[in-house]
C-alpha cells in the first residue's frame, strides 16, 4: 500500500496476528483546486522569492504551481488520491476534446478534470507553467465576477463526475477577492452561495479556502465569506464548529505563504482512535487520538504483469493453507497455539501422504489451543479500548531515555461525552499551571496491548501552530530496558572540556530541532527517481541535495579554528598514552593493550608490520574501529588500509 | 548479581513415579464462563509434571541448542539404567529421557507418564542422573549443571551413604533444587493436614542434610514446596540480554576533521512475544475421498474415542490479475472508481471475478505506482543515495528547546571505544561540555555505508565512571502531520469577538475543582514506604512494570503446550506482579474522593448516547423543506432543488452497482432552521449529519450513524424529533435528569425559532409529556423552572412568541406549576402551593 497509509497504523507489529486492517483501508484524497483568474490574481509582480528584479509572477502562476508541487507530492505518497483543476472568472473557452462532464457553468472552466493523479497531467501543468506571462493569454480573465454560489453548484457536479464514492472530498478554494458580490441583489448571491455550498456538503463535500491578501489589497473575512462558510463542518472529522463560533482554520496569507498554508490541510484530518478517558471512576470524558509524528516510510512495491500493451497491476490474494492437503483453510476456523517443534515422527497419522506440516493429534473433545477470542482476552488483559488517569508526577520524571516509539496526540470529542471540552481544557491547564504530566494505562483498539503513557500538556501557540492537546508517549516496560553495557571509561580534564565548549558554543542551533529543515533524503532521493522514471527523463544523481548533511562550510567558519585548538590539546593529554585497563578478562589479546599509533605508522613505512602478533594486530584493529576477523594476512591489510590514510597527518 | 550465561546447561529432571504419586487431588480451577466454581482432579504425579512441562518449555521457548535436559524417573516396574547395566542395584529406576535440546516430543513422553505399582529409591535416582550428566558433558567444565528432583517424599529412601552423593554433586558443582509434593513451607503458609510421620522424617532429611551445606549437604541447593513453585513461575521474569556492541565513528567536519570511534548498544529495545501459529482441526478423508468438515460435538458419542488432527498453517499469497480490456469510453471518467477496486486486496472468501485470471509470481515485474502510471523497478528499489557509516554531528540545540513528543523510537547509548582512550577522552570532554551548557547534539546516523541516514537528538548523560550520550530519533520533515485544531482557550463568536463564557470554557470553580483534582492525585508520595529512611515513594516505576500482554500470552503459550485441553484446564488468572499499575493506589483514591465528586459534580459530563436512531422521513421534514423554497424564491433557477434531484437519481443508480454499499444520504435540508435562525444565544453547533464511520472499529459496529443534525453536541436530545428522542432516552432510563434538562432547552429553542407555529402542537405535545415525567422522576424543581423561564422567554424577549403562551395557556392548568399537592401525589415535594399553580397560567 502506499506510504502514506502508515499515517494511519499505529504501529504495533507485535500484534498483527489478529488485528483488524479493515478501519485502516486508505481512504483516498480527492481534493478540486478552484482558481480565481480575476485579473489581479493574474496581475504580474516581481517575485518576492527571487532576486531578480525581472522575474514576475502571478497570484494564478503561483498557486498552480502550489497545484503542482502538491500534486508531485501526493502522486509518490499516495498515487491513488484524484485531483482535479477549476479556474473561474475567466472567459476561456472548454476545450471540445475534453470532457467537461455535466456542463460547467459560464466563466469557468475545468482545467483539469477529477481523475486519479497521472504523470502526463503533472508534465501538462508544468509545461503551463513555463511562463508566468503566457497565462494571462491562456485563461483571460472573464470581466464579471462568477456567482459563488454557481461555483459551488459547479464544484458539486465536478465531483459527482469524477470521484470515488468512498474517498475524502475537498475542495481548494484560491481567490483574493473578498467581497465577489458587491452592490446590485448581494444578498440574494449571499444566500444562493449559502444554500449551494450547504448542497456541496451534503454530498460529502467539504471546502477549505486559501484566501491571499497582499499588502495593497487586503482581505476581510466579514465582508462575506465569514458569512458564506460558518456553517461548514468539517466532514470528514466530525470536528463541531458552533455555528456562533467563527471558524477559525481559515488560512488568509500573503502568496507566499500558500504552500506552507496547504501543507497544513494537505492531507485530511483522520483520527486514528476515538476513544472514552477516565479521569477517576464515574469521571470520563471522550478524547479523539492522532498520529502527528509517524515514520514515512518508502512505499512497498507493487508486482506487474506485462500484458503486451501495458502493465497490469497484479492483486494479491492471502489465504492459509494446509501444506499437506494443499487446501486453504477458512479463517474462521483458526484456532492459536504454540509451534509444533521438532513433530513426532508420524505414526497416529493417516500415514497416507507426506508429513510437510506440523500436527498435533489429540483426543476428540480436546482442543489444546486457543480460540481468538481467548487471544484477544490474554493481549488486552480484559480491557476494554480507552485511557485510564492514574495520576500525576512532576514534568521532569519523564526522562529522555523512557522512550520506546512514537507519540500520539488527543483532544477532546465532545460528541461521545458532552462537557469534554471544558473538562480538557481545565485539565491542560492545571497541568501546565503545575508542570506536572500525568501517567495513564491504556488500550487505543479493541485488540491492542494495554501500554503505560505519559501524559504530555501542550499549550496552544498560535506562532508555532501548535494545536492544545496532549502528547501521549508511551513507556517501556521493565522487559524493554537493557543494561548499559560500559561501566568504565576515561573522563576529560577540564581543560579539554572547556575547549570542546568553545566549539559546541559556535556550532548551536538557535532554533531547536525544527524536522522542517530535514526532509528526509533516502525517501526524496527515490521519489526523484521514480518521478524521472515516470517522466521519462534521466535521473540527474549530481543535482541532488542532501539537507541533512552538515554544514560543513558553515561549521568550518565559526568554529573550525576552535575544533583544531581543541584537537591539538586533545593530542597533548595523558588520555593519548593511557593505556586502557582491561575491565574483565573474556575478550581475548586485550593484554596486548594499546599499540602506539606512531610505531605502528613506522613498521609500516619500514613494511614491517608482519612482525606483529595477531593478538596484536586484532587490538591494534579494535582501538581504531577497524573489523577484527579473519586471517593475519587480512588484518596487516585492514592497517595497512588505514595507514594509507592516516600517513598524510 | 552477575547475569547467568543463558544456555550451556543440562538439567536433569529426576521424576517420582512411585505408587503415592497416584494419589489424587483437586485444584481449583478458574470460574467457568457463567462464573460457576470449577476444580479438577488430578493425580499428584499430573500435577508436578506441569511444573517439569513448563521447565522444559522454557527451553523449548528460548530455542538454545545449548540448553538441554534429560528425564530420569524412579518408581518404575521395570529397571533400565547405565549403573544398573553394569553393576547391578539401582533398581526401579529408568533413564526416560536422555539428554537432547527437548523438543514437543519430550513433552508428550512426559504425558504418557504414569504412576506405578512399586517405590523407587530417589538417592539412586539422583546417582543415576548425576552420573548420566556427568558422562554426557565429560570434560565441558564451563557448562551449568542443575538437577531437579521432583517427588512427594512418601517413598523409602535409603539414607546410607546420602553424603558421598553429596559430596559428589559438591565436587561437580551441580546444583539441586528439590520440589516437594505437599512439603511444608513456613514461609509460603502451608502445611499438610494429617501427614504421616514417614513423610515428615522424609522432609526432614531434604531440609536438613540434603539440601544443607552445613551439613554436608549439596551446597547449591534449595528445596520448594510444588504449590508455591507453580506460582513462581507464572512471575513475570525480565530476560537479560548479551550485551554487544556495534562499530560507529562520530564525525564533524572536514579538515579539521575530527573523528571520535565510538560503540552503540541498546538502552531501550521492545521486547515482543514470540507469535502464535495458526492451527486448524484437519478434516477427517470419508471413504469417498471428500474432506468433509469435522465436528468435534459428533465425534465425542462414537464407540472408541477418535483422535483428531490440529494441522498449522501456512501463509499463501497468490497473485491474479485483471484480464479484462479497458473499456474505451471509460477511459477518463471510470477511472476513479475502476482504481479503488484494483487497489483493494482480494478478501478471503470473495468470489474472484471472471476476468481475474492467477499469475506465477515469477512471471510478475516489481515496480512503483506514479498516479496511474506504473514504473517498472526490478530490484524493487532505485539506486540509493550514497551515504557512509557513521554519526555525523549536525550542530547543537538548547535542551529547553528539545520537543519530548518528537522522539519517536527506541533509544540508544553511544560509548566512546572501550578500546581507545583518546576516544574516550575526546567524547567525555563533549558529553562534559554540552552537559554544562544544557545542549543536546544534533546527528545524522547512517548505520552502514549506503544505508538510509536517520535524524536523532544526543543526550550528554554522566555516569559515575564513564561518560555517554543517548540517542533518539527525531522526525524528518515527511515524518510530521501537521493539522489544524480548533482552540480549546480563545473561542470568538460570528462578529469576532471573543467570548469569554461558553460551555466549552471551563469556569473559575471548574478550574479550581481541576487543580484540586490534580494535586490529589500526585503519585510522587502514593508508594511503597522506603524501608530505610521510612518515606513513602514514587508510585510507578518503570523498571517493576512488566509488560503485561507479553507476559500473559507467553503463560498462555506455555499453558497451552502442556495441557490437554483448553476447556476443561483453562488458563489460570494472570500473575498478580502484572496487574500492579492497572489502577492508582487504593489509599490514593481514597483521600482523593471527596476532590472527584466535586470534580464530577463540578463539570457534569454526560455521556452521549450514540446514534439515536431517527425516523427521517416524516411530515416535519417537509414543512422544512418549504422553508426552503420560501428562502430560495429569489435564487437563480436551477441550483440546489435541481442538483439534489439529480444528485439523488445518480446516488440511486451507483448504489446498484456499488451492490447496496451505504455511503450517501439524502436528506434535504434539515438543517435549515437553524441557518436562518438569528443569531442568538448559545446557539446551536451543527453536529454533522454524519460522520465518516470508518475510523474506528467501534464506529464500524454501528451500521448507520444517523445522528440528527439537529442535536446539538452536548445533547441528548434533537430539534428534529425531539418527543421521540425524549422518549426513547427514557426508555433506556439511565439519564432521566439529562434528558429533562436538555428536553427544557430543545422546547425553548424551538418555540422561539422562526416558523415556530408549524410544530406548536409537537411542542405542546412535548410539554406535556415533560411535565408528566417530571411529575413521576421527581425532576419537579427542573420543571417548575423551566415553565417560567419559558413563559418569560415566550412574552418578554425579542424575538419572542406570544403566540405560542397563548396556546400553553389554553391548556391551562395542566402545564402549570406543579404544586405541591400534585407532587405530593406522585411522592415528590414542591414548594409552590396550589394556588400560586392555578395564578401561574392565568397571569
Amino acid at each position: 500500500m502506499a506510504p502514506y497509509d502508515e499515517w494511519n497504523k499505529i504501529e504495533d507489529d507485535d500484534d498483527d496476528e489478529l488485528q483488524d486492517n479493515s478501519f485502516f483501508d486508505s481512504k483516498k484524497d480527492v481534493i478540486l483546486f478552484c482558481i480565481d483568474c480575476s485579473p489581479s490574481m493574474l496581475e504580474l509582480r516581481p517575485d518576492p522569492e527571487s532576486e531578480d528584479p525581472n522575474l514576475k509572477t502571478s497570484h494564478l502562476y503561483t498557486a498552480l504551481t502550489v497545484a503542482m508541487q502538491l500534486q508531485k507530492r501526493k502522486v509518490v505518497t499516495n498515487p491513488n488520491d484524484s485531483f482535479g483543476i477549476l479556474l473561474f472568472n475567466t472567459s476561456r473557452k472548454p476545450e471540445t476534446s475534453r470532457k467537461q462532464g455535466s456542463e460547467i457553468k459560464k466563466n469557468m472552466v475545468l482545467f483539469q478534470p477529477i481523475a486519479p493523479i497521472s504523470a502526463p497531467a503533472i508534465q501538462e501543468l508544468i509545461q503551463l507553467l513555463s511562463d508566468p506571462g503566457d497565462l494571462q493569454k491562456e485563461f483571460p480573465p472573464s470581466g464579471t465576477q462568477v456567482a459563488i454560489g454557481d461555483l459551488f453548484t459547479s464544484c458539486n457536479w465536478v465531483f459527482r463526475d469524477g470521484a470515488p464514492k468512498t474517498a475524502t472530498k475537498r475542495v481548494f478554494l484560491i481567490t483574493d477577492e473578498d467581497n465577489p458580490h458587491p452592490g446590485h441583489g448581494a444578498k440574494q448571491l449571499r444566500t444562493s452561495a449559502e444554500t449551494t455550498l450547504h448542497d456541496l456538503l451534503q454530498a460529502g463535500v467539504g471546502v477549505e479556502p486559501f484566501f491571499i491578501e497582499t499588502e495593497e489589497k487586503r482581505f476581510n473575512m466579514n465582508t462575506f465569506y465569514s458569512h458564506v462558510l460558518q456553517n461548514q463542518i468539517s466532514e470528514e472529522d466530525d470536528e463541531e464548529e458552533d455555528a456562533n463560533v467563527l471558524k477559525q482554520s481559515i488560512s488568509i496569507s500573503r502568496i507566499e505563504d500558500l504552500l506552507s498554508q496547504m501543507k497544513f490541510r494537505e492531507v485530511a484530518k483522520r483520527a486514528l482512535f476515538s476513544i472514552p478517558l477516565e479521569l477517576a471512576q464515574g469521571f470520563t470524558i471522550g478524547v479523539k487520538g492522532y498520529g502527528l509524528v509517524t515514520e514515512q516510510k518508502r512505499g512497498d512495491y507493487k508486482y506487474f504483469v506485462d500484458l503486451g500493451d501495458r502493465l497490469e497491476v497484479a492483486l494479491p490474494k492471502t489465504g492459509l493453507l494446509d501444506e499437506d492437503r494443499q487446501a486453504e483453510v477458512n479463517k474462521s476456523s483458526v484456532v492459536y497455539g504454540m509451534a509444533v517443534v521438532g513433530a513426532a515422527p508420524s505414526n497416529e497419522n493417516d500415514g497416507e501422504e507426506d508429513n510437510l506440516t506440523a500436527t498435533k493429534v489429540v483426543k476428540s473433545g480436546q482442543r489444546p489451543f486457543y480460540t481468538p477470542d481467548e487471544m484477544r482476552s490474554f493481549r488486552t488483559l480484559g480491557l476494554e479500548p480507552g485511557f485510564k488517569l492514574l495520576g500525576f508526577k512532576p514534568r521532569d520524571t519523564l526522562k529522555f531515555e523512557d522512550n520506546v516509539k512514537h507519540s500520539l496526540f488527543i483532544y477532546p470529542d465532545e460528541n461521545t461525552y458532552a462537557g469534554s471540552k471544558r473538562t480538557f481544557t481545565a485539565l491542560l491547564k492545571s497541568m501546565v499551571k503545575k508542570k506536572v504530566i500525568g501517567l495513564a494505562l491504556g488500550v487505543i483498539r479493541r485488540n491492542a496491548n494495554p501500554t503505560f503513557y505519559a501524559v504530555l500538556p501542550q499549550e496552544e501557540n498560535v506562532e508555532e501552530m501548535d494545536p492544545a492537546g496532549f502528547h501521549l508517549i508511551p513507556l517501556p516496560f521493565a522487559d524493554d530496558i537493557r543494561s548499559a553495557p560500559i561501566e568504565e571509561g576515561y573522563i576529560a580534564p577540564d581543560n579539554l572540556k572547556d575547549a570542546a565548549r568553545a566549539w559546541i558554543n559556535k556550532m548551536t542551533i538557535k532554533s531547536g530541532y525544527i524536522p522542517d529543515a530535514y526532509p528526509n533524503p533516502a525517501l526524496a532521493y527515490h521519489y526523484e527517481q521514480l518521478e524521472a522514471s515516470a517522466f521519462q527523463e534521466e535521473f540527474n544523481a549530481a543535482a541532488f541535495e542532501d539537507h541533512t548533511e552538515p554544514k560543513l562550510d558553515l561549521i568550518h567558519k565559526a568554529a573550525g579554528k576552535l575544533l583544531k585548538e581543541w584537537k591539538t590539546e586533545l593530542a597533548n593529554d595523558e588520555s593519548a598514552n593511557f593505556v586502557v585497563a582491561t575491565t574483565g578478562s573474556k575478550r581475548k589479546g586485550d593484554g596486548a593493550g594499546q599499540m602506539d599509533k606512531d610505531e605502528v605508522l613506522a613498521k609500516f613505512n619500514s613494511g614491517t608490520l608482519a612482525k606483529y602478533k595477531v593478538d596484536e594486530l586484532k587490538a591494534f584493529c579494535r582501538g581504531v574501529g577497524l573489523g577484527t576477523t579473519g586471517k593475519k594476512a587480512d588484518l596487516i591489510e585492514r592497517v595497512e588500509g588505514w595507514c594509507e590514510k592516516n600517513k598524510r597527518k | 548479581m552477575p547475569a547467568e550465561r543463558a544456555g550451556y546447561t543440562v538439567t536433569m529432571f529426576v521424576v517420582d513415579v512411585c505408587k503415592s504419586m497416584g494419589a489424587t487431588k483437586t485444584i481449583p480451577l478458574p470460574p467457568g464462563p457463567n462464573g460457576e466454581q470449577r476444580s479438577s482432579e488430578v493425580t499428584h504425579l499430573q500435577y508436578a509434571l506441569q511444573y517439569v512441562k513448563f521447565k522444559i518449555q522454557d527451553m523449548i521457548y528460548n530455542g538454545r541448542k545449548t540448553d538441554q535436559c534429560g528425564v530420569i524417573i524412579f518408581g518404575t516396574e521395570d529397571t533400565d539404567n547405565r549403573i544398573n547395566d553394569e553393576n547391578g542395584g539401582y533398581e526401579n529406576v529408568t533413564e526416560y529421557i536422555t539428554i537432547a535440546q527437548p523438543t514437543a516430543e519430550t513433552l508428550k513422553r512426559l504425558d504418557e507418564l504414569k504412576p506405578s505399582d512399586v517405590y523407587g529409591d530417589p538417592i539412586d535416582a539422583l546417582i543415576v542422573a548425576v552420573e548420566a550428566q556427568n558422562l554426557y558433558l565429560g570434560n565441558k567444565k564451563t557448562w551449568t549443571r542443575k538437577v531437579i528432583l521432583v517427588t512427594d517424599g512418601e517413598g523409602p529412601i535409603e539414607l546410607e551413604d546420602w553424603e558421598v552423593t553429596a559430596a559428589k554433586m559438591n565436587e561437580l558443582n551441580v546444583a539441586l533444587t528439590v520440589v516437594g509434593v505437599e512439603f511444608d513451607d513456613e514461609e509460603y503458609e502451608f502445611k499438610q493436614k494429617n501427614k504421616p510421620h514417614y513423610k515428615e522424617v522424609n522432609e526432614q532429611f531434604y531440609n536438613d542434610q540434603l539440601c544443607n551445606p552445613e551439613n554436608e549437604g549439596v551446597k547449591n541447593s534449595v528445596v520448594g514446596t510444588l504449590d508455591r513453585v507453580l506460582e513462581d513461575i507464572s512471575m513475570p521474569e525480565v530476560r537479560t540480554h548479551a550485551k554487544c556492541l556495534a562499530d560507529w565513528r562520530c564525525r564533524y567536519s572536514r579538515e579539521e576533521a575530527m573523528e571520535i570511534l565510538i560503540k552503540t548498544s541498546k538502552c531501550i529495545s521492545i521486547n515482543r512475544p514470540k507469535p502464535f501459529k495458526k492451527f486448524y482441526i484437519r478434516p477427517k478423508i470419508s471413504a469417498g475421498g471428500n474432506a468433509e468438515e469435522h465436528d468435534m460435538e459428533v465425534d465425542v458419542d462414537e464407540d472408541e474415542p477418535k483422535n483428531i488432527t490440529f494441522a498449522q498453517l501456512k501463509g499463501r499469497t497468490e497473485y491474479y490479475v485483471d484480464m479484462a480490456e479497458p473499456k474505451d469510453g471509460e477511459e477518463e471518467e471510470g477511472k476513479g472508481k475502476e482504481k479503488v477496486k484494483e487497489e483493494e486486496m482480494i478478501e478471503d472468501g470473495d468470489e474472484i471475478a471472471s476476468t481475474l485470471e492467477k499469475v506465477e509470481k515469477e512471471e510478475l515485474i516489481r515496480g512503483f505506482k506514479y498516479g496511474t502510471s506504473y514504473v517498472p523497478c526490478p530490484d524493487g528499489q532505485f539506486s540509493k543515495l550514497p551515504t557512509k557509516k557513521g554519526i555525523d554531528v549536525v550542530g547543537f540545540v538548547a535542551e529547553k528547546k528539545f520537543r519530548r513528543e518528537y522522539s519517536m523510537g527506541e533509544v540508544q547509548y553511544i560509548w566512546a571505544n572501550p578500546d581507545n582512550s583518546t576516544a574516550q577522552c575526546a567524547l567525555s570532554a563533549m558529553v562534559q561540555a554540552m552537559y554544562e551548557k544544557g545542549v543536546l547534539a544534533v546527528g545524522r546516523w547512517v548505520t552502514g555505508d549506503g544505508r538510509d541516514a536517520k535524524m536523532g537528538i544526543m543526550s550528554p548523560t554522566l555516569f559515575d565512571k564513564v561518560h555517554c550520550l543517548l540517542w533518539a530519533p527525531m522526525p524528518f520533515a515527511d515524518d510530521v502531520r501537521k493539522h489544524t485544531f480548533p482552540s480549546l482557550s480563545v473561542i470568538k463568536n460570528k462578529k469576532g469577538e471573543t467570548l469569554t463564557e461558553h460551555p466549552y470554557i471551563p469556569t473559575e470553580n471548574q478550574s479550581e475543582a481541576m487543580d484540586e483534582f490534580v494535586d490529589s492525585l500526585d503519585l510522587m508520595e502514593a508508594g511503597l514506604k522506603d524501608e530505610e529512611s521510612g518515606k513513602r515513594t514514587e508510585w510507578f516505576d518503570i523498571r517493576d512494570s512488566y509488560n503485561p500482554a507479553y507476559h500473559r500470552l507467553k503463560q498462555a503459550m506455555f499453558h497451552c503446550a502442556i495441557v490437554a485441553d483448553i476447556d476443561t484446564n483453562p488458563l489460570p488468572p494472570p500473575h498478580p506482579e502484572l496487574l500492579k499499575y492497572f489502577n492508582p493506589p487504593k489509599k490514593l483514591l481514597k483521600k482523593a474522593q471527596s476532590t472527584i465528586d466535586e470534580c464530577i459534580q463540578a463539570f457534569n459530563v454526560k455521556h452521549v448516547p450514540k446514534a439515536a436512531k431517527m425516523v427521517r422521513k416524516g411530515g416535519h421534514s417537509h414543512a422544512n423543506d418549504d422553508d426552503e423554497e420560501m428562502l430560495l424564491l429569489d435564487r437563480n433557477p436551477s441550483t440546489s432543488k435541481h442538483s439534489q434531484s439529480h444528485a439523488q437519481s445518480e446516488v440511486a443508480q451507483e448504489l446498484e452497482k456499488a451492490g447496496g454499499e451505504n455511503d450517501t444520504e439524502d436528506e434535504d435540508g434539515e438543517l435549515l432552521l437553524d441557518k436562518v435562525g438569528p443569531a442568538q444565544t448559545p446557539h446551536p453547533l451543527p453536529t454533522p449529519a454524519r460522520s465518516l464511520s470508518s475510523f474506528s472499529p467501534q464506529d464500524q459496529d454501528d451500521d448507520a450513524m444517523d445522528i440528527d443534525p439537529q442535536r446539538d453536541a452536548n445533547r441528548i436530545i434533537g430539534r428534529t424529533h425531539p418527543l421521540t428522542d425524549f422518549k426513547d432516552n427514557l426508555k433506556r432510563g439511565d439519564i432521566v435528569t439529562k434528558a429533562v434538562e436538555d428536553m427544557c432547552m430543545v422546547i425553548a429553542e424551538v418555540v422561539i425559532a422562526p416558523f415556530a407555529s408549524r410544530r406548536k402542537d409537537e411542542m405542546i405535545e412535548c410539554l406535556t409529556e415533560l411535565r408528566e415525567v417530571c411529575l413521576k422522576e421527581d425532576e419537579i424543581e427542573q420543571w417548575n423552572a423551566f415553565i417560567p423561564n419559558l413563559k418569560q422567554k415566550c412574552l418578554h424577549s425579542t424575538p419572542g412568541n406570544e403566540e405560542f403562551w397563548t396556546e400553553v395557556q389554553d391548556v391551562g392548568r395542566e402545564l402549570s406549576l406543579i404544586s405541591d399537592r400534585e407532587a405530593k401525589k406522585s411522592g415528590g415535594s414542591s414548594n409552590i402551593s396550589e394556588v400560586e399553580a392555578m395564578k401561574f397560567m392565568v397571569t
